[in-house]
């Protein structure tokens, strides 16, 4: 589960980590949307900007690209989707699959813009306390009426929390199942259900426990409310991300 | 003073069961109790109706002349729980978060919570893991925790519902040093356990349960002898003639 842990929180003292999470919500939010206009030169610029940012975390950028080493196979298989549909100029031709060269440029395009966007937001968590996300998701919802921020907010955190945990029990549950041989049986449909019956019974279990845990230390949605604060080095750095969209944009 | 009262106590599940039968029980403030039995035997019951996590069928149970079923919610802050699955009571993504949950629970302002949050981290010796996530932490660490996040509630009774379950041995000394020294700072302690090797030498008083019942109540010293025709065994140390049989020396 080492992937998962080394995406989530690092305690520092950067001018990321001082930021209010209201504001690194809405720079994550403008660079998402204007990257959608990006040219290779906007992304490279982009590209530096975030590298300078996880330089100043101290978090070495290539660690956090091993961590996220899953990601580059659906990113793979965008660049290749990409690669083969696109019309235009040949590059390879086998039978009726033509790789072109619009396709190639567009696919390389596209990975590197879901790619910054990824690292941005790996960028927002490493540097955000999960207790303030929650508290961002709870102010968000508040103007709306009807919809119960507290207890949104806290199911947000309750399943991030809990999303390792399942993880290793469906790893235990398999290799439990391994061990008695699981695998010598062809049908998939059966394995998934030899899988997902006892794992979902002790994820219930656990819920149960859970919210046992959760009464004992007095559990209510009136709870104390969050702390958010924000001052001119929000302001300043708002200031910075609109203009550094607005070159991506135009 | 007793602290606890329980008076006439009867349970029965939802599927008929009984899960305890006629309880009668006094705890004075700030003793050290151990409750043996056996899997099964109404240990965690009786601990549940402590701070109203489960409710009497009939009888009542008293904290400080003050019935659980009538304030289950003060219950809960008098009495603190600590539960034998650290992972389950373990609800925030960070150390500090965790503790902090509880005394937001309360309402206290924040200025209050940072306060208990770090007094309790200190306590417990967690202060340099506080924006550490819970996952990450040793079994021994989290159970810790776990007790971290009941003591920033302030209890005045701590309950322990088998602490050295699937614990190493320093997991265990840790643990069981944090109990003790908790005692030792004035705490009523419940702790309920099967086996009574690493506990025994602190316990001021031993209840043996069965089936439900309390069936044997007194000194430690007095009942070891009996453990065995109830399904606990008889602690090793104390079969070897160990005259100090702590765990922690």
């Amino acid at each position: 589960m080492a992937e998962l842990n080394v995406l989530g929180f690092r305690a520092g003292d950067s001018v990321l980590h001082r930021l209010d999470v209201r504001f690194k919500l809405m720079f994550f939010v403008l660079i998402s949307l204007s990257i959608l206009k990006a040219d290779v030169f906007s992304l490279f610029l982009l590209t530096i900007t975030l590298t300078a940012a996880f330089i100043h975390i101290g978090l070495p950028i290539k660690s956090v690209l091993k961590d996220l080493r899953y990601i580059f196979f659906l990113l793979l298989f965008v660049f290749v989707a990409r690669s083969l549909s696109v019309p235009g100029s040949p590059v390879i031709e086998i039978k009726t699959i033509t790789v072109t060269r619009e396709g190639l440029y567009q696919g390389a395009v596209v990975c590197w813009r879901l790619l910054i966007v990824i690292l941005t937001g790996v960028a927002f968590v490493l540097t955000t306390r999960p207790s303030e996300i929650k508290a961002a998701v709870q102010w968000l919802l508040k103007p709306f009426p009807g919809i119960p921020e507290k207890k949104i907010a806290f199911m947000m955190s309750l399943t991030a929390r809990f999303v390792p945990i399942i993880f290793d029990q469906a790893k235990e549950t398999l290799a439990a199942q391994r061990a008695r041989g699981i695998e010598s049986r062809k049908s998939p449909v059966y394995r998934l259900k030899m899988l997902g019956i006892p794992l979902m019974r002790r994820t219930f279990e656990r819920a149960d426990r859970i919210s046992l845990a959760m009464t004992a230390r007095c559990y209510s949605e009136n709870r104390t409310d969050p702390r958010l604060s924000s001052g001119l080095r929000d302001w300043i750095a708002l200031t910075g991300v609109v203009c550094l969209c607005l070159i991506i944009i135009f | 003073m007793n602290i606890i009262e329980i008076k006439n106590l009867n349970h029965r599940f939802a599927d008929g069961t009984m899960g305890l039968k006629d309880i009668n029980l006094s705890i004075p403030e700030g003793v050290f109790v151990v409750i043996a039995g056996m899997n099964g035997s109404g240990k965690t019951t009786l601990l549940q109706h402590l701070n109203g996590l489960l409710l009497p069928t009939s009888g009542t149970v008293y904290l400080s002349g003050m019935s659980v079923s009538e304030n289950p919610a003060r219950s809960r802050q008098i009495v603190g729980m600590v539960f034998q699955d650290a992972d389950s009571q373990i609800v925030c993504e960070t150390v500090f978060d965790d503790v902090a949950f509880g005394p937001e629970n309360l309402r206290l302002d924040r200025g209050e919570i940072e306060l208990r949050v770090m007094r309790a981290l200190e306590t417990v010796g967690l202060v340099d893991h506080k924006d550490k996530n819970p996952y990450l932490l040793s079994g021994g660490e989290k159970r810790r925790l776990a007790i971290a996040g009941v003591l920033a509630m302030a209890p005045k009774v701590l309950v322990f519902d088998e602490p050295f379950s699937s614990l190493d041995y320093p997991g265990i000394q840790q643990v069981l040093k944090q109990i003790v020294s908790l005692h030792e700072s004035g705490c009523t302690i419940i702790v309920a356990a099967h086996d009574l090797e690493d506990i025994i030498a602190y316990a001021d008083r031993l209840l043996i349960m069965k089936d439900g019942r309390i069936v044997r109540e007194g000194l430690p010293a007095q009942l070891l002898g009996e453990l065995e025709a109830f399904g606990v065994r008889e602690p090793l140390s104390l079969q070897l003639g160990v005259k100090n049989p702590s765990w922690l020396n």
